[in-house]
């Protein structure tokens, strides 16, 4: 999501449709994405076709859409491992190597992965936080929810520069190990949390006097247009048409 | 222990959605009922906190590595269940939106593991069945090293079967506990020490901040939490020492014509009907389906341990737990009406 909080480092893209077109062809898309069969790998590349063509169409940020997904990585591959190790039945051979079927199988749910994450990647990279959470209700999530999502991310910026510095000031009191053992840690977050209690005091004084009753204020959601329809077909039509090519 | 899309299958991912997106709405209605401004404001400020807290590492004793806070226990022991598991699943939903981690068809899955067992079963039948009233150091301790390693031993659990049941994974169910449990029981003896220790460091300096949601109705729950566990215990490894000779209607049937189970009758009723439990029955008689040509070999096996039974036996637990509680639940609306009614 780019808001002002980090607005410097996100591009400012135009969405061709609304934002529940958006969010319904996300969830869409990684549903068929997500139901390939677990041995065929071209389906899943043409699937990933259309977030690659997102990030080049949209120019965004290829290198941190890049290093966030490589830190995500580690338990998939752990998982692409057992099939490899399990499954050594000979799928096919590519010249003198031969392909097992738990080679074939791992490198789906490595594709599998790289293709649903760019795609999440691409859509926060596209839509502001508070349009997100407008989207959210008029899908009918509980508006208590949504505050609470607001409210969270709103304040993840804030505190986690807090404890950015507290951490900043125990390692230049520590050496090497000594200092951080998790007893350290643990008192520092203790002093966190009595901050951050403090400081929602403040935040529910100054929210009271500007009138919050309970849920934070929405700007007045569009409905569901034309053009979100036509998109959300479209859209689907493609998924479908690459599922008939691609899964036999 | 944030799982992603590739690993699910949509029928798995699906189930959970639904079951993650029904707990909070119900969470939410709960919540929103007590209309209390003060605590909203406070719960999202805490999701934040959970963020913020996952920055300060710590190095883990023995290993060289470094760890950080998960926040489930904690934040429970703060805010309540509903409130916690409200919070809790925030933080998941913005994991996954901005930072991808974890997928958007796993969503409802990580809210499940990383949410739902701290919220709703490690802390209300363990941390405050243990904890109680006190405010102690010791009781605390003793709660949240109990409880948070069981919650987040269960999420882990939870994450083996979800994988194992989409059948994406080539990881036997065995082999994936033997990797997953360990290291999960490890992690959270760790997490439970750094809760015990936040949560004395603010009972010693804001006492306030911790005596609404500990120790409330704590003699309470002492007896379900037993049942459960002792289900759970004979669900899950009692029932690999079952006996697998027939069983007293098998036998006297055996006894009187000679066969154990009548032969199927052709009728179409009886097909279409042996049909449907065919497709239904997830784990047929008692363990995992198996498949044609890739069929697991039927050795005989020196060890009793056998994955598909545990599963069965929880997953058979828990669906009667949940259908007894459903009952329980609709019957005591009921009883009240009628009471009600009756004034």
């Amino acid at each position: 999501m780019n808001d002002s909080g980090n607005r410097h480092s996100q591009p400012d893209v135009r969405l061709p449709a609304g934002d529940r077109a958006a969010l319904s062809v996300l969830a869409l898309f990684i549903l068929f994405v997500v139901a390939v069969p677990k041995n065929n790998l071209p389906a899943v590349i043409a699937y990933g076709s259309l977030p690659a063509f997102a990030i080049f169409a949209a120019r965004l940020p290829l290198k941190l859409v890049f290093w966030r997904i490589l830190g995500l990585l580690p338990f998939v591959l752990f998982m692409a491992a057992g099939n490899l190790y399990f499954d050594r039945e000979p799928a096919f051979n590519a010249g003198k190597i031969l392909v097992t079927g738990g080679m074939v199988s791992g490198s789906v749910i490595v594709a599998k992965s790289l293709v649903t994450l760019t795609a999440l990647h691409v859509f926060s990279l596209c839509m502001p936080f508070h349009r997100f959470g407008n989207a959210l209700r008029a899908f009918g999530v509980p508006a208590l929810f949504v505050t609470q999502l607001q409210l969270v991310y709103r304040y993840s910026f804030l505190l986690a520069s807090e404890a950015r510095s507290l951490q900043k000031a125990r390692d230049l009191r520590s050496f090497g190990r000594k200092g951080k053992e998790p007893d350290t840690a643990a008192h520092l977050i203790g002093s966190l949390l009595v901050r951050t209690y403090a400081r929602a005091e403040r935040i529910y004084m100054a929210m009271s006097a500007r009138g919050f009753e309970n849920s934070m204020p929405a700007a007045e959601t569009p409905s569901f247009t034309a053009r979100d329809g036509k998109t959300v077909a479209v859209s689907s039509l493609c998924f479908i048409a690459i599922w008939f090519l691609f899964v036999p | 222990m944030h799982m992603a899309d590739a690993l699910l299958s949509p029928v798995t991912g699906g189930t959970f959605w639904a079951l993650s997106g029904s707990l909070i709405a119900w969470s939410a209605r709960k919540t929103a009922r007590e209309q209390d401004g003060r605590k909203t404001a406070l719960m999202g400020v805490l999701g934040a906190f959970v963020f913020a807290a996952q920055m300060i590492n710590f190095t883990i004793p023995g290993t060289g590595s470094s760890g950080h806070l998960g926040g489930g226990l904690l934040l429970t022991v703060l805010l309540g269940p509903c409130r916690a598991f409200l919070a809790l699943a925030s933080v998941l939903v913005i994991q996954c939106l901005f930072f991808a981690d974890g997928g958007l068809l796993a969503l409802g899955c990580n809210i499940f593991n990383l949410a739902f067992f701290p919220a709703f079963i490690a802390f209300p039948l363990l941390f405050r069945t243990i904890a109680g009233d006190s405010l102690s150091p010791g009781r605390i301790g003793a709660a949240s090293m109990i409880a948070a390693p069981a919650g987040l031993l269960m999420g882990a659990f939870s994450v083996v079967l979800q994988t194992t049941l989409s059948g994406i994974s080539e990881l036997p169910l065995g082999t994936f506990m033997l990797f997953m449990l360990p290291i999960h029981l490890a992690i959270g003896i760790v997490e439970g020490a750094v809760t015990w220790t936040v949560v004395a460091f603010v009972a010693r300096t804001e006492p306030s901040l911790l005596s609404s949601e500990t120790g409330q109705n704590s003699h309470r729950s002492i007896i379900p939490a037993a049942f459960v566990i002792a289900a759970l215990i004979t669900g899950g490894v009692v029932s690999w020492f079952a006996s697998s000779s027939p069983d007293g209607l098998e036998w006297s049937m055996a006894k009187t014509s000679g066969i154990a189970e009548p032969e199927d009758r052709n009728e179409p009723v009886h097909k279409t009907l042996a049909a449907v439990q065919k497709q239904l029955a997830f784990l047929p008689d008692y363990g995992f389906r198996k498949t044609g040509a890739r069929a697991p070999q039927t050795s005989v096996s020196d060890t009793p341990v056998n994955p598909g039974t545990t599963v069965s036996g929880i997953t058979g637990s828990l669906l009667v737990l949940l259908v007894a509680g459903t009952a329980g639940l609709m019957l005591g609306t009921r009883t009240k009406k009628t009471e009600t009614a009756g004034e």
